[in-house]
């Protein structure tokens, strides 16, 4: 049963989306709330719309399926103007998910994720199929699906959320702060399991958060926003912490931007030592493993700090210091030596950007 | 219209009982005698429960359209209270004599003023099961395409149930005891043997034991229909 689900590949669409000096004034307001906002997100990636509370990125995002309408100016999706269309069947075409989910208490998760395909007339064996494939793919046990959402945690809710925004393969989907009621624990993982999602589902997505980290972290490309929904930068998240577009974008970022930018890269990303660079000897196990740090006579004398390739340099330097030791031995996958990390070479690679610093 | 039990008939029957029964004529209470004279409170009891249902329904029916109404357009919501509210004051019996020069005497002046008594329990409580659907469960609904029709049947009535189920409780069992009076208009129940022999200590706590009965009936009936439509309510 469940191998016929998998056999078939996730199906997966997804199209350009498109804001043409989108604008939205409410009536009796002096500012617009969103001010000639215009920006392109190409297929299949995530763009985070991110700025201060009352910047505008909510109500950007919600003229996307036209829950705001548009005062002036377009928005295009796959090249199609959004106002063309009838909102409930434009909104059909577009995943939504919130921060407080918005499930339906009364209905079963299963009833849940198959809202639009029940909307869309789907017959029974495709929406029970489809259900079935979500919450695997959101990884959710299959028992859950005659649940009710007052049955699960918060975090398995906000998963059922992403699986009926996803529930009739949407080309565009829309996130507004969708991990902002998680605890910080279980956000990182939701955001984790989030992106691995997106690498199959590869789905244009507009993430709304208020969080610069949340949108390094998540972003292909960010929209820093500011008051009136105007757009100050528009960059990919390393192109935003190290050439700032403003002082506005600078103090956004924080002044800890150098520290954010060790989080984009890997240990596999910088200039590993060889061994025989640095003043100390490991000693290594018959599989090439390192064990301790050797003395003058080699035996072993002190813990060493072992990193990973693929881990994140920001948690590599943490190790580091934790380990208060200012070499690391790096390994592969198979715990093998394969260079160190000096917490000089981190030193190096942060060095421009602080050498550029203005303040 | 029913015809109400004919007076001399059952008062012959009464007098000629109590002569053949030692504690009929101790005006005690008697199980015999009420096993003896089970067929005269049926047809009072059949009254009794059409008036009720038929009125809880009608006002139901009536209740539920405002509601929708005023929870789309918030500035009925004031008139509609206050209309139900005057209705809901006025003493159902005035109402009866109020009606009887306009529809006669019989079933359908009782049903209008009981309808009318049912309005502002039912108005109400329809519109705070409404009022208090999850404002995010409707933002979603909304976001995925549901059309507002879609979004009033499939999410905000069904998560309104609660409160329009314990509005029905309400309405019912007040116009199951607001029915005892509607023989003034004619229309039978059992206030009509109740009033017929008030003097009679078997008789008035039997057909008013049976009011009490039909009230605790439909009171469960409606909550077992209740627990059937939301079985989410006990998931937690």
């Amino acid at each position: 049963m469940s191998a016929a689900t998998t056999d078939h590949p996730t199906q997966s669409t997804a199209e350009p989306l498109e804001f043409r000096g989108a604008t939205k004034r409410y009536p009796g307001a002096s500012e617009a709330a969103v001010d000639g906002l215009t920006l392109e997100v190409p297929a299949g990636e995530i763009c985070v719309l991110v700025g201060p509370s009352g910047c505008g990125k909510t109500t950007a995002m919600r003229m996307v399926n036209r829950m705001v309408d548009i005062t002036e100016g377009d928005i295009l999706l796959g090249g199609r103007s959004v106002t063309e269309r009838r909102p409930d069947l434009l909104r059909r075409e577009i995943g939504y998910v919130i921060q407080q989910v918005g499930l339906f208490p009364h209905r079963t998760i299963a009833q849940n994720i198959a809202t639009v395909p029940d909307l869309l007339g789907w017959d029974r064996a495709r929406r029970d199929d489809r259900v079935r494939e979500l919450l695997e793919l959101t990884g959710l046990e299959q028992e859950l699906a005659s649940r009710f959402p007052a049955q699960l945690s918060g975090g398995q809710r906000q998963r059922v959320g992403v699986a009926r925004a996803l529930a009739a393969d949407p080309p565009v989907m829309l996130m507004d702060e969708p991990f902002g009621a998680i605890d910080p624990i279980n956000r990182e993982r939701l955001q984790n399991e989030f992106l691995r999602l997106q690498e199959r589902v590869r789905k244009t997505i507009l993430f709304v958060t208020h969080d610069i980290d949340e949108a390094i972290k998540m972003g292909d490309r960010i929209a820093v926003l500011q008051r009136g929904g105007r757009l100050q930068q528009y960059a990919t998240p390393a192109e935003l912490l190290m050439q700032p577009a403003n002082d506005f974008v600078r103090d956004f970022v924080g002044a800890d931007r150098a520290l954010k930018r060790l989080a984009l890269l890997r240990v596999r990303d910088v200039d590993l030592w060889r061994p025989d660079d640095i003043p100390y000897r490991l000693i290594l196990d018959d599989a090439g493993r390192p064990v301790a740090w050797a003395d003058g006579d080699g035996r072993p004398s002190g813990a060493v700090t072992v990193v990973e390739r693929d881990d994140v340099l920001r948690d590599a330097l943490s190790d580091l210091l934790a380990g208060e030791s200012q070499y690391g031995a790096v390994v592969d996958e198979h715990g093998r030596l394969a260079g160190i990390l000096s917490v000089e070479v981190i030193q190096d690679f942060l060095a421009p950007e602080t050498v550029g610093e203005t303040r | 219209m029913s015809m109400p039990v004919p007076l001399a008939q059952s008062g012959g029957g009464f007098f000629r009982d109590r002569a053949a029964d030692s504690c009929v004529a101790d005006n005690g209470i008697c199980p015999g005698w009420i096993l003896d004279n089970l067929d005269r409170y049926t047809t009072p009891l059949a009254q009794h429960v059409f008036l009720t249902v038929t009125s809880v329904a009608a006002g139901f029916v009536i209740a539920f359209a405002l509601a929708v109404l005023a929870h789309r357009r918030r500035w009925l919501v004031g008139p509609v209270t206050n209309v139900t509210g005057i209705l809901y004051t006025l003493p159902s019996v005035a109402v009866f004599f109020l009606l009887l020069p306009i529809t006669g005497r019989g079933s359908l002046t009782a049903i209008i003023a009981l309808t009318a008594y049912t309005l502002l329990i039912l108005f109400r409580n329809v519109l705070a099961g409404l009022d208090g659907v999850p404002e995010d469960a409707r933002d979603a609904g909304r976001g995925m395409g549901l059309s507002d029709r879609a979004l009033l049947w499939r999410v905000e009535v069904p998560l309104a149930l609660p409160a329009i189920m314990a509005g029905l409780r309400i309405a019912t069992t007040t116009t199951v005891g607001l029915a005892a009076l509607a023989f003034f208009a004619g229309a039978g129940g059992l206030g009509e043997p109740l009033e017929a022999q008030k003097a009679f200590k078997t008789n008035v706590l039997f057909a008013g034991g049976l009011c009490v009965a039909l009230a605790v009936a439909l009171d469960a009936a409606i909550l077992l229909v209740q627990r059937r439509l939301t079985p989410w309510t006990r998931a937690a």
